[in-house]
Order: structure tokens, then C-alpha cells, then sequence
């Protein structure tokens, strides 16, 4: 049952071809459908014993090995959740195949995050970027295919040296299905020489997919080009899968090489931390703010990853999902500004909130718990990160994580403000406020932000590793 | 006492039987061509060739599990044989059902017995285990091909034709010449004599060299692969489809045989290091010259020299294992190659063949289910999942790294990196909303006989890469 959270959204996906191209609503509601039925299955089979079946045997094993729990659980509803928002309030040409993309966008992010096994990540790794390939190609406005083109090579790049990293791996250690069962595995036969290897291999996949400083220059094109639902999407959950493959697959089974790599790691955490921030004080482009506030954000994610503090990484784990719920929602909001004055430049914007009330107070609430207010989510995953950094003793490190929050503020604020206030523009005749059907799509989102914010613990205690094992202390001194 | 006596019994025969169906069979084919109306000839002659190939496919199966070493050791069956009999018999009837281009109606039927002919001498060459069983198949093989390239009236076809020949030619010239060298090293024509210590190394060596430089030509391993993409673009679409496969199947089954049954030990891997270089060439070369292609047969023989090169690959070390995975690596781009021809003829008119990559444009919103199976099949070929292609690179990734040869790792995985601008170049063609002014019509097909082509390759990688079944009992025999 746990595998159907994979095949029926594929297949459905899939199945949508058949459908008459006439029948837009009917593919919608059918992929909202599905979506939130993810979710429900989700919940009902939280922690279900794993379901496995045998794939390889030589050269080494491997099996289609998948379960639910821990922070693949947190993160499996988050996708479940924003894919259904998402697909609840879009405005995109050619609905039916937009929804056949996204079901299979949906599907193979899900195995990502619940395969068991490193060569059916591996597999569902690559698989997910190519529904995103599709809908750049199909659904992103002009002609050149530039940020296609630098997505997939980009990401596929990275692809290529996991996989060869997971056949290396499963040379040396006969197995790979291995996640959630290394208790004591990394410990074992990997070598100095492979392991570093092996480590780069999956390192480089995981920072280009984040993406990190300096590997993130596919990013804001790609949110840029891709239709508002899917950017909720891509940038709320595929974003993440980095981060996961750190805690979930680096973290247990590579625990030297993690701790060796701890200083060029936290290096680039905090140079993508400040610069994300700052770059995203001067963009025009509203999504290319919140493209390179995700940099800044995600920076602070991975020293939280990799400064080994059990707080810290709780804190990683919150702000994980929190990242993921308050880009959802600022992504879908700027669409929805979009699809009403066909533009989200900054300097073109003004006086949004004199006659939309509710989507200013939407982009209200998500902003604030972008830049980090008490109360909503972004804070609880930021303070505890910072405590458990300062904790492990990395102290220049939290002073200078600090400086971007403060950024947050600004840029945030500064994105609320163009848009909302100010002079109204007069060169668009009539706005209509958000309809009943775009505040049922952010309802979810928000009720999320609110609970993570005021109740964090569910998501702080699962352990880092989607098993019940704890992380070996890194430790920054 | 008998007046004559036959020379080998009925086991000796019996181990041929199934490649002796499948080149009898284009009698049958010529004679139909003679009796039958006109209309009536090309489709008599496609199911005669198919049930001929099916035929030569089962028999093939019974020989399972029973090596036998037929004329003196120069025909070895074994499972090894029976399996590259299988792949070639599989590449034929595959190209078969393209066949609705080949030739005018009126030339259909010899155009299909040359195809029959030429993949005889392709299961020769995948049991021949002396020198001259060796010459006789690629021979048989490539004869048939030289006629078949310069069917079509194009000007291009005569061209294809003559650079076959000619190159072709050359690299039989340097194999023969190898050939001689190893003779005069042994002293014998069997392959299994040059397991033994050779009493000249210079000779044996020289030979060696000339005899992999023979077969590099005909695998198209850079940077012998000069003639592939004249030869492919040139051809009609059936012969590209089937020299991309059978051809090639041949040639790696006298390679492998080669590389792992018939050199003496110690100096086997030093002797083979420039067969591992030359397939590091290929997957990088190949692919960076595909990347300029607009035409998609050139691209495809630019891609076939670079999936050759995973493929060869996989024999580096010479591992049991490696030779498995190179077989299912092999299987699998066959159907993914096969596939994208399917795909292409499907796009065919009467009189052009839709092989310009202007012809896929906007194809997704034009024919979705064609367009969703040529992206399932530029997947495959990029290696990405789920398909056989993602675990066929997999399973060659690993046996290389297992082998110690893990900078040939490296190198597939730089070029696979490359090859996904090259197949991701179409899938873009067929999905971006505005390419080109001019959105065509849907093509109506000739004959819908491709379509079953593309379903048997879309369904055979699906499930070769959800459940991957590398035949074992595969060691190539040499007596």
C-alpha cells in the first residue's frame, strides 16, 4: 500500500492521456483528488512495516524497498499537501497535460523520499527530473528552452555521479538496500579510498539538487520559467531532496566522510546563506526573490545538517517542511498576482491591497512566516538551528547565520510592500480578489504554518535518519 | 559401404540448423516473388522472412544447455551463440516490421532475401570459433549489406553503398592480414590454438592488433567509425535499423569470444587495454559528434558508436559478470534503438523519410502516444529510468568499478552526461509549444506495421528495466 503512494499517481498520470483534451476540469479534480488521497494514505500508513521486492540479485543486491517514516513521513504529507494546493487553484493553458505532469512529478518525488534502497533512489532521483524537463519545455513563457536545458543538465549531472556513487557502493558492500537499516553499517568495510569517492559522488548530487552555493545557478531560471503550481512544488519539496539524501543516506552511511567534510560544507552553507540573501534584496522579479531567499534558507538548513547538534538537525527537520509550506505558499500567491496583472516585476507592481484585501492578507501571513516571525513556522525551525549551532560551539558560524534573517526582513517586507501598497496602477482596469477556490488552495498551506509554528515538536523529534539511529556528533569546535 | 560418405554426422549440421533456416528461407521468399501478383508481393515476403526468422529463433532454443563444438571446432554452439543468435534473429524481425520502405514493391522480395542472407552470416559469425568460419560470416554479412545500402534511388544510397564497400573492404584487408599473422604465429586457424603460448610474441601480437583493428571498424569504435554515419544516413531506414543492431551483434560476439576464450592468460589484459581505450574514445566521441546532428539517423549512428563503446565497456576486466551485462546492455539498446527507428518510420511519407529532426517538431501535440513513446525511448537511451537503459548502465558501471577499471566508469558517465543533450534535443523538438512556424499535419503512416514494432520495444524495456534477466551460462566456447 505504501507503493501505491508511487504507482497510482503515475499511472494516473499517465491514464490522463486518455482523456479527451477537452476535459481541463475533469483532469483537475481528478489530480487534486489524488493528491490529497496521497496524503490521507499517508497518514493512515505512517510507520506500516516496509514493503519490499526483490530487484537484483548480482552484482550486487538491490530491491524495491520502500517505507514510511520519521522525516520522509513529514515530508511525503508536504508534498502530498502542496501538490494538491497547487493543483486546486492553477490558471495554466492545457490543464489535462499539466496534471498528467504533475501526478508523475508527484509520484516519483514520493519514491525519493520513501525508497528504502539506494539504487531505487537512485532511480526515482533521475525519474523526477523529467516531468519537470517537460512541463519548462511545454509550459515556460518564451521561445529559448535555456532554463530547461540548464535544469536537466545540471541536475542530471548530478544524477550521473550518484549513481555512480550507489554502484561503487553496492560493489563494495554487496547491498544497497540500505537506508534505515545502517545501525553500525557505515562503520564497516568502506575504505578510506572509497569512501571519499563515494561520498563526493553523493555530496555533488545532493548540492546541485538543493541547490548550494556555487551550484545554483540553474535555480532562478528554472523558478523563474516554471508555472506557479509547479515551482510550489519543485521549490517546496524536490529542493529538499539534497538536504534528506544528507540526513538519510550521508549521515548514517558515510558518518567519516561526513565529519571529515564538515568545513568545506559549512563554508558553503554560509556563503550561500549571505549571498542568497543578498542577491535577493535587489531582484525585480518577484519569483527570483523568493528563488534566492530559498538559497539563503536552504544555506542555514545544511550547517544545520552538518553540525551534528541533535537540535540543530530537529531544527533542520523543521524548517525543512517550513521551507517547504511558506515557499508554496509566496510562490502560489506571486502566480496568483501574476495571472491578475500579468506581470510580478517589482517596479511594476503597486496598491494590490486596496482592492484585494484577502490576497494581501495571504501574502501577509506567508511573508511573515518567511522572514521568520514568532508564532509561524519559519521562526521555530530558525531558533532552533541557531540554539543548536551555537550550542555545538560553532559561534562565528550563528553570528553570521543571523545577518540573513535580518535580510529576510527586508527583502520580504520590501516584496509585501511594492506589491501591495502604494499608489494604485492605472493602466489595469478591473481586479477581482482571490476566489473561493484560491483561499481553499492557501487555507491548507496556512493552517500548516500555523501548527508547525506553534507545535514543532512532531517534526523536531523524528529522528534525523528516517530509522530510529542517531547522528554521529560531527561536532564543530 | 556407403559410395558417398558425408564428411560431418547429423550433430554437426543439426548445430547449424537454425542459421541454415533463415538463409534457406529467401528461396522461398524469391520464389513467392515470381508467382505472386504484384500487390500482393511485399506482404507475402515480410510474413515468409518473419515466420522464417521465428523458425530459426525456435530451433535456436533447443540447443540450450547442449555445447557442441560442430566441424572440427569451427562452429561452437553454446549458450553464448544461442544467445547472439537470438539478439540477431530478434534485430531482423524488428527491422522487418519496417520493412514497408524498403525498395520499390517490385524489389521488395530480394531486398528481404539479402536482409535474411546478411543476418545468416551475422549467426555465423556469433558461433564461428576458427579464422576462416570467422571471414566466411562477416563476409556473408556484409556482401548482402553492400547491395542493400544503395537500394533507395537516392544519390546519397550509391554513395552509402560505395564507402561501405570500400571501407568495409579496407577492414577486411587488415583482418585478413591479422589472420595470417596469428596463422603464422600458431600454426593453426582455430581460435583455441591461440590459447597456447605463441612461439613468436611479435607476430602474435601484430596479429592481434590487426585483427582488433578489423572488428573496431566494424563495431564503429572511434576512431574507425568514420563511415558509420554516411552508411546509416544513406541506407534505407530498415538497413540502417538493422546493420545499428545485427551487424553489430555479430561483430561483439567474435570480439568477445576473442577477448575471453582465445588468449593466453598472462598477457590476455595487456593485449585488450586498447579495446577498453578505444570504447573510452567512443562513448566521448560519439556522443560529442552527435550533439551537431539534425538528422536523426545520423544521430543515431553517432549515439549506436557511443552505446557500442558502454557496451564493449563492460568486457573490460573479463569477468563472467561483465560479459552478462554487456549481452543485456546489447538486448537493451536493442530495443531502444529499434524502437526510435519504428518511431521514425512511423513519421515516414511514401517517398521521405521522416528522419529530419524538423519532422518531430510539435509531434507531442500531434500524435501524443507516438511522441510519448519516442521520449520513453530517448529516456532508454540516455540511460535515465525506468528503463533497461538506466539499469543496464548500472550493471556496467558496477562490473567496471568491480573489475578496476573504474576510470572507464568515469569516462561513461561523462559521456552519458553529454549524450542527455543529444536525446533531450528531441524530446524538447516534440514538447515546446513553438518551434518553427510551420506546425505540420499528422503524418499518416504507409503501413501500421512499425506501431507493432514500438510496442514490443516500449514493453520489452519497461520490463527488462523493472526486472533485468542477464542470461548466465554464457562463457563463449572455442572448442
Amino acid at each position: 500500500m505504501i507503493a501505491a503512494l508511487i504507482l497510482v499517481p503515475i499511472l494516473a498520470g499517465l491514464a490522463l492521456y486518455l482523456l479527451p483534451r477537452s476535459a481541463d476540469a475533469l483532469a483537475k479534480w481528478i489530480g487534486v483528488l489524488i493528491a490529497f488521497g496521497a496524503f490521507a494514505i499517508a497518514i493512515v500508513y505512517n510507520g506500516a512495516p516496509d514493503e519490499s521486492l526483490r530487484w537484483l540479485q548480482r552484482p550486487f543486491t538491490a530491491n524495491f524497498h520502500v517505507g514510511l517514516g520519521g522525516l520522509s513521513y513529514w515530508i511525503v504529507l508536504l508534498l502530498s499537501l502542496t501538490t494538491g494546493c497547487a493543483l486546486l487553484a492553477m490558471r495554466v493553458p492545457r490543464q489535462r497535460d499539466f496534471v498528467a505532469s504533475m501526478l508523475v512529478l508527484l509520484g516519483t518525488m514520493t519514491g525519493v523520499f520513501i525508497a528504502r534502497d539506494l539504487l531505487l533512489f537512485a532511480l526515482f532521483w533521475d525519474f523526477m527530473l523529467i516531468p519537470v524537463f517537460l512541463i519548462l519545455v511545454a509550459w515556460a513563457p518564451g521561445k529559448s528552452a535555456g532554463s530547461a536545458w540548464r535544469y536537466l543538465i545540471y541536475n542530471l549531472t548530478g544524477g550521473l555521479a550518484l549513481l555512480l556513487a550507489t554502484a561503487a557502493y553496492g560493489v563494495v558492500e554487496g547491498s544497497t538496500d540500505v537506508i534505515g537499516l545502517a545501525a553500525g553499517h557505515g562503520a564497516t568495510a568502506i575504505g578510506a579510498v572509497w569512501g571519499i569517492w563515494i561520498f563526493a559522488g553523493y555530496a555533488f548530487a545532493f548540492l546541485v539538487k538543493t541547490p548550494a552555493w556555487p551550484f545554483h545557478t540553474w535555480m532562478p531560471d528554472t523558478y523563474a520559467d516554471l508555472p506557479a503550481p509547479a515551482v510550489a512544488v519543485v521549490s517546496a519539496v524536490q529542493s529538499k531532496a539534497g538536504l534528506y539524501g544528507f540526513l538519510a543516506i550521508a549521515a548514517p552511511l558515510l558518518p567519516d566522510q561526513m565529519r571529515e567534510a564538515t568545513t568545506p560544507l559549512f563554508m558553503i552553507g554560509l556563503i550561500g546563506l549571505v549571498y542568497g540573501g543578498l542577491i535577493a534584496l535587489v531582484q525585480d522579479d518577484a519569483k527570483r526573490v523568493v528563488a534566492y531567499s530559498s538559497l539563503s534558507h536552504l544555506g542555514l538548513i545544511l550547517l544545520a545538517v552538518f553540525s551534528g547538534n541533535p537540535i540543530a538537525i530537529g531544527g533542520a527537520a523543521v524548517y525543512i517542511i517550513a521551507h517547504g509550506l511558506f515557499s508554496a505558499g509566496l510562490f502560489l500567491t506571486i502566480g496568483q498576482v501574476e495571472s491578475r496583472e500579468d506581470t510580478r516585476l517589482i517596479s511594476r507592481l503597486g496598491g494590490l491591497g486596496a482592492r484585494n484585501p484577502k490576497l494581501a492578507g495571504a501574502l501577509t501571513i506567508v511573508a511573515l512566516a518567511a522572514l521568520g516571525l514568532p508564532g509561524l513556522c519559519g521562526f521555530a525551525g530558525e531558533i532552533l538551528i541557531l540554539t543548536g549551532l551555537y550550542q555545538a560551539g560553532a559561534i562565528v558560524a550563528t553570528v553570521i547565520a543571523l545577518v540573513p534573517i535580518v535580510l529576510a526582513a527586508a527583502y520580504m517586507l520590501r516584496l509585501f510592500q511594492s506589491f501591495m501598497h502604494g499608489p494604485e496602477l492605472a493602466d489595469i482596469p478591473e481586479r477581482k480578489d482571490m476566489r473561493p477556490l484560491e483561499i481553499l488552495a492557501l487555507a491548507p498551506l496556512v493552517i500548516a504554518m500555523v501548527l508547525l509554528g506553534v507545535y514543532p515538536e512532531p517534526v523536531a523529534n523524528v529522528s534525523p535518519s528516517v530509522s530510529t539511529i542517531s547522528l554521529p556528533s560531527a561536532g564543530i569546535r | 559401404m556407403p559410395p558417398f560418405v558425408m564428411p560431418f554426422g547429423t550433430s554437426d549440421w543439426s548445430a547449424v540448423l537454425p542459421l541454415s533456416v533463415v538463409a534457406l528461407t529467401p528461396l522461398l521468399v524469391l520464389l513467392l516473388d515470381l508467382i505472386l501478383p504484384k500487390a500482393m508481393r511485399r506482404g507475402a515476403a515480410v510474413t515468409i522472412a518473419a515466420l522464417g526468422l521465428i523458425a530459426g529463433g525456435l530451433l535456436a532454443l533447443q540447443g540450450w544447455g547442449h555445447p557442441f563444438a560442430a566441424f572440427g571446432g569451427g562452429f561452437v554452439n553454446g549458450g553464448f551463440t544461442i544467445v547472439f543468435e537470438e539478439v540477431i534473429l530478434a534485430g531482423a524481425l524488428i527491422s522487418l516490421l519496417l520493412a514497408t520502405h524498403l525498395g520499390r514493391d517490385d524489389q521488395s522480395g530480394g531486398a528481404i532475401a539479402l536482409l535474411l542472407w546478411s543476418a545468416s552470416g551475422a549467426m555465423l559469425l556469433a558461433g564461428a570459433a576458427n579464422l576462416m568460419t570467422i571471414f566466411l560470416g562477416l563476409e556473408l554479412l556484409s556482401l548482402a549489406l553492400y547491395c542493400l545500402c544503395g537500394l533507395s534511388s537516392r544519390p546519397s544510397a550509391r554513395e552509402a553503398s560505395l564507402k561501405y564497400l570500400i571501407l568495409s573492404s579496407t577492414a577486411s584487408g587488415f583482418m585478413l592480414y591479422g589472420m595470417a599473422l596469428l596463422f603464422g604465429a600458431t600454426g593453426s586457424v582455430q581460435l583455441a590454438a591461440l590459447l597456447a603460448p605463441p612461439a613468436s610474441t611479435t607476430l602474435f601480437t601484430l596479429g592481434c592488433g590487426l585483427f582488433m583493428i578489423g572488428f573496431a571498424f566494424k563495431l564503429s569504435l572511434v576512431p574507425f567509425h568514420v563511415w558509420t554515419p554516411d552508411v546509416y544516413e544513406g541506407a534505407p531506414l530498415p538497413v540502417t535499423a538493422f546493420m545499428s543492431i545485427v551487424t553489430k551483434a555479430g561483430a561483439l560476439a567474435v570480439i568477445a569470444r576473442f577477448a575471453y576464450a582465445a588468449l593466453p592468460q598472462p598477457q590476455a589484459q595487456a593485449i585488450l587495454i586498447p579495446l577498453w581505450i578505444l570504447a573510452a574514445l567512443s562513448m566521448i566521441a560519439g556522443n560529442v559528434a552527435a550533439l551537431a546532428q539534425t538528422d536523426m539517423k545520423r544521430l543515431l549512428a553517432y549515439s549506436g558508436i557511443a552505446q557500442l563503446g558502454y557496451v564493449v565497456a563492460a568486457l573490460a576486466g573479463t569477468t563472467a559478470l561483465g560479459l552478462r551485462y554487456a549481452i543485456f546492455y546489447l538486448i537493451a539498446y536493442m530495443f531502444m534503438n529499434l524502437g526510435a527507428f519504428a518511431v521514425v518510420a512511423l513519421l515516414s511519407r511514401e517517398h521521405e523519410e521522416g528522419s529530419r529532426l524538423s519532422a518531430f517538431a510539435g509531434l507531442g501535440y500531434r500524435q501524443p502516444a507516438l511522441a510519448a513513446s519516442m521520449t520513453f525511448f530517448l529516456m532508454g537511451l540516455a540511460g535515465l529510468p525506468p528503463t533497461a537503459g538506466f539499469i543496464g548502465k548500472i550493471l556496467i558501471l558496477s562490473s567496471s568499478v568491480d573489475a578496476g577499471y573504474a576510470w572507464l566508469a568515469g569516462v561513461l558517465i561523462v559521456g552519458t552526461a553529454i549524450s542527455v543533450y543529444v536525446y533531450f534535443k528531441i524530446v524538447r523538438a516534440m514538447y515546446a509549444r513553438t518551434t518553427g512556424a510551420d506546425i505540420q499535419r499528422a503524418v499518416k503512416p504507409a503501413s501500421l506495421l512499425p506501431w507493432l514494432g514500438v510496442g514490443i520495444c516500449a514493453v520489452a524495456i519497461l520490463v527488462l528495466g523493472l526486472y533485468p534477466v542477464a542470461p548466465s551460462d554464457v562463457l563463449p566456447l572455442v572448442k
